[in-house]
């Protein structure tokens, strides 16, 4: 499966001032990292690269897809996994949940909560399909998410700090599942070692891409930097 | 489109959370639940139509069985007594309360939150409540709104206080009040 | 977050709700009217009646879903001895416990999803005028689904105030509360249009 998401000429403006931008990439590679502080831009650009904002200037494509205009198509070709379970999970039961990606690409009520049944027998978790999603644990919540997405089947999967506050095992089952995946996958993650792996890392500051290319060169000069933004004091600013 | 309907659903359940939370004391050592502060919040924050929608997706719930009335009541039940009249008032007491909030533009956020309230949350409610009473428990005007009268001093410090807290969460938040959007 | 359901089957969970709805709002149409206590009477041993033969249990949970009812009956009855009124206060209770009683009953006999179901039912011919019917689904899984987050967040706050207050909290927690309640929908309705949002379903 072959993908691509394309970023031309891309920026974005918050109250007229630009903060991310300008952006010229062509994402095709099967694993890609992305690494930033807080504040840099990242969640800004996972939101552009799946359709959940309008660029100001440019145009985003996914598999030559206009994402932002047309929704029903995003669907097909792009997901997103946000950091928290508690600020997706919409549903009440684990089946509902599941059935409702479903339905919202036309499946009707009854055919969606089949087949969400079953991509969960799939999963290893037919018996999961009546529980409550408020009793799920952390880490199954996070698992919840990312099946909800994937049931329904997009080629491209964007997740944006999916192991934040997971334990180490919970974390090392997310990996294997993401590690898994047919898709391609774009991952924003403070968890450097996960990215190691990876076809290319982006490091995302100040709203630009400041370095582009292989997780060793990416990784080691990203380390270096925040090292050394550690070991200075004066608070948590951006700029120091 | 979405942001409506997730803010209607979210406030339907704030009613509910507020009546499930234990209940508070005011100034004077009164226990009082702050759900009827919860219906005119809808008022005040999402405007006359969401607010007024919030409310009957809450009162829907209810009626279907789910324990959201202060108190953890619920149920058909609850809908067939003479005082069904302020559960029935509810929809319109935060229609009347958004609307002023919607019209009234220039001045202190506080004020007309809190004098939306006690128009919508407590003038048409009542005037709502206080006829179904009469008709369902049988009794004249007069009884009715002595029967109502303790119950009032509580509505009218949380409307003021739905005056305050709605300025609070103008402050914080101002792109989440709908009702001046 | 638990319906008010009864936590086993009865005979009357065998019957489907509209059934059940429809027959209530006959019985109510029916009682409304009606002033003679020996009709009162006979009909509220009636619905006794039929609690106890759905079983011990069934009239158990009735009496303790009445409770709440019991005080506001109260109100009434001390009304009406103070003014010599016995006989129009006794209708009046009366009326009121058995209208309360059939209410429950269909409730506690009635899952939380046949409910849902009927108001689907109900809210079906407004599709034709353009109302969003699959949104009003949606709205009330969300509801159920983040009544419960709320409480127990709402708790926490309490919680933390009380770790650093030598008083219980007052009006300004719902403030907090508010603010939880408002940024959850934000998140959600950003989760939302991530899976399609509301207008791209019937595609196919």
């Amino acid at each position: 499966m072959d993908n691509r998401v394309t970023f031309e000429n891309v920026s974005f403006l918050r109250n007229g001032t630009r903060v991310l931008g300008p952006l010229d990439l062509s994402l095709t590679e099967r694993r890609i990292g992305i690494v930033g502080r807080n504040g840099s831009g990242k969640s800004t650009f996972v939101r552009l690269a799946c359709g959940l904002l309008a660029p100001d200037r440019g145009e985003i494509r996914v598999n030559g897809e206009d994402i932002y205009s047309d929704r029903a198509a995003a669907l097909d070709h792009i997901g997103i996994i946000f950091q928290n379970p508690d600020h997706q999970i919409i549903f009440p039961t684990v089946e509902e949940e599941i059935a409702f990606g479903l339905q919202q690409k036309g499946q009707n009520k009854t055919t969606a909560h089949l087949n969400a049944r079953v991509f969960l027998r799939q999963n290893g978790r037919g018996h999961w399909a009546g529980r409550p999603t408020q009793a799920l644990s952390q880490g199954e919540r996070h698992y919840l998410c990312l099946m909800a997405v994937l049931a329904m089947g997009p080629r491209v999967l964007l997740l944006d700090e999916p192991y934040a506050g997971l334990d180490i095992p919970s974390s090392m089952q997310l990996h294997r599942a993401l590690d898994a995946l047919d898709q391609q996958v774009i991952l924003v993650s403070h968890d450097l070692n996960v990215l190691e792996g990876y076809d290319r890392v982006l490091w995302i500051e100040g709203g630009e891409v400041v370095e582009d290319g292989p997780p060793k060169t990416v990784l080691r000069k990203y380390r270096t930097e925040m090292q050394r933004k550690g070991e200075h004091d004066a608070g948590l600013n951006a700029s120091a | 489109m979405e942001r409506n309907l997730t803010f209607i659903a979210l406030f339907a359940a704030l009613i509910a959370a507020l009546g499930l939370l234990p209940k508070f004391t005011l100034m004077s050592g009164i226990p009082i639940t702050a759900q009827t502060l919860g219906i005119m919040l809808c008022g005040t924050i999402l405007g006359a139509r969401r607010g007024a929608l919030a409310v009957v997706l809450f009162l829907a719930l209810v009626a279907v069985g789910l324990p959201l009335l202060a108190g953890g009541r619920g149920g058909l039940g609850v809908f067939t007594t003479p005082w069904a009249g302020f559960l029935f008032g509810f929809p319109a007491a935060a229609y009347v309360t958004g609307l002023v909030v919607e019209k009234w533009r220039n001045g202190n956020l506080t004020l007309i939150a809190g004098v939306a309230s006690l128009i919508g949350g407590v003038g048409v409610l009542y005037a709502v409540a206080i006829p179904y009473y009469m008709v369902g428990a049988d009794k004249g005007l007069l009884e009715a709104t002595i029967t109502m009268l303790p119950f009032v001093p509580g509505d009218l410090i949380k409307a003021v206080l739905a005056g305050v807290v709605t300025q609070a969460i103008w402050k914080a938040r101002p792109e989440a009040v709908l009702s001046r959007g | 977050m638990l319906a008010l359901t009864l936590p086993r089957r009865t005979w009357a969970h065998d019957i489907q709700a509209g059934w059940k709805l429809g027959a209530l709002a006959i019985a109510s149409a029916l009682l409304f009217p009606v002033d003679d206590l020996w009709v009162l009477s006979a009909a509220l041993l009636a619905v006794v009646a039929l609690h106890l033969v759905s079983g011990l249990d069934v009239l158990r949970y009735a009496l303790w879903m009445m409770k709440p009812i019991v005080f506001f009956a109260a109100i009434i009855g001390v009304y009406h001895l103070a003014t010599w009124d016995v006989a129009a206060g006794a209708a009046i209770v009366l009326r009121m416990l058995l209208l309360v009683a059939l209410a429950n009953f269909v409730t506690m006999t009635t899952a939380l999803d046949s409910m849902i179901a009927v108001i689907e039912w109900l809210l079906r011919p407004l599709r034709r005028l353009g109302v969003n019917t699959h949104a009003i689904g949606l709205a009330i899984a969300m509801v159920i689904r983040f009544t419960p987050a709320l409480v127990q967040k709402g708790a926490a706050l309490i919680e933390s105030w009380r770790a650093r207050s030598a008083k219980r909290p007052g009006w300004r927690i719902t403030i907090p509360v508010c603010l939880l309640a408002l940024d959850d929908a934000e998140h959600v309705s950003e989760a939302l249009r991530a899976r399609g949002g509301l207008t791209t379903r019937n595609r196919t």
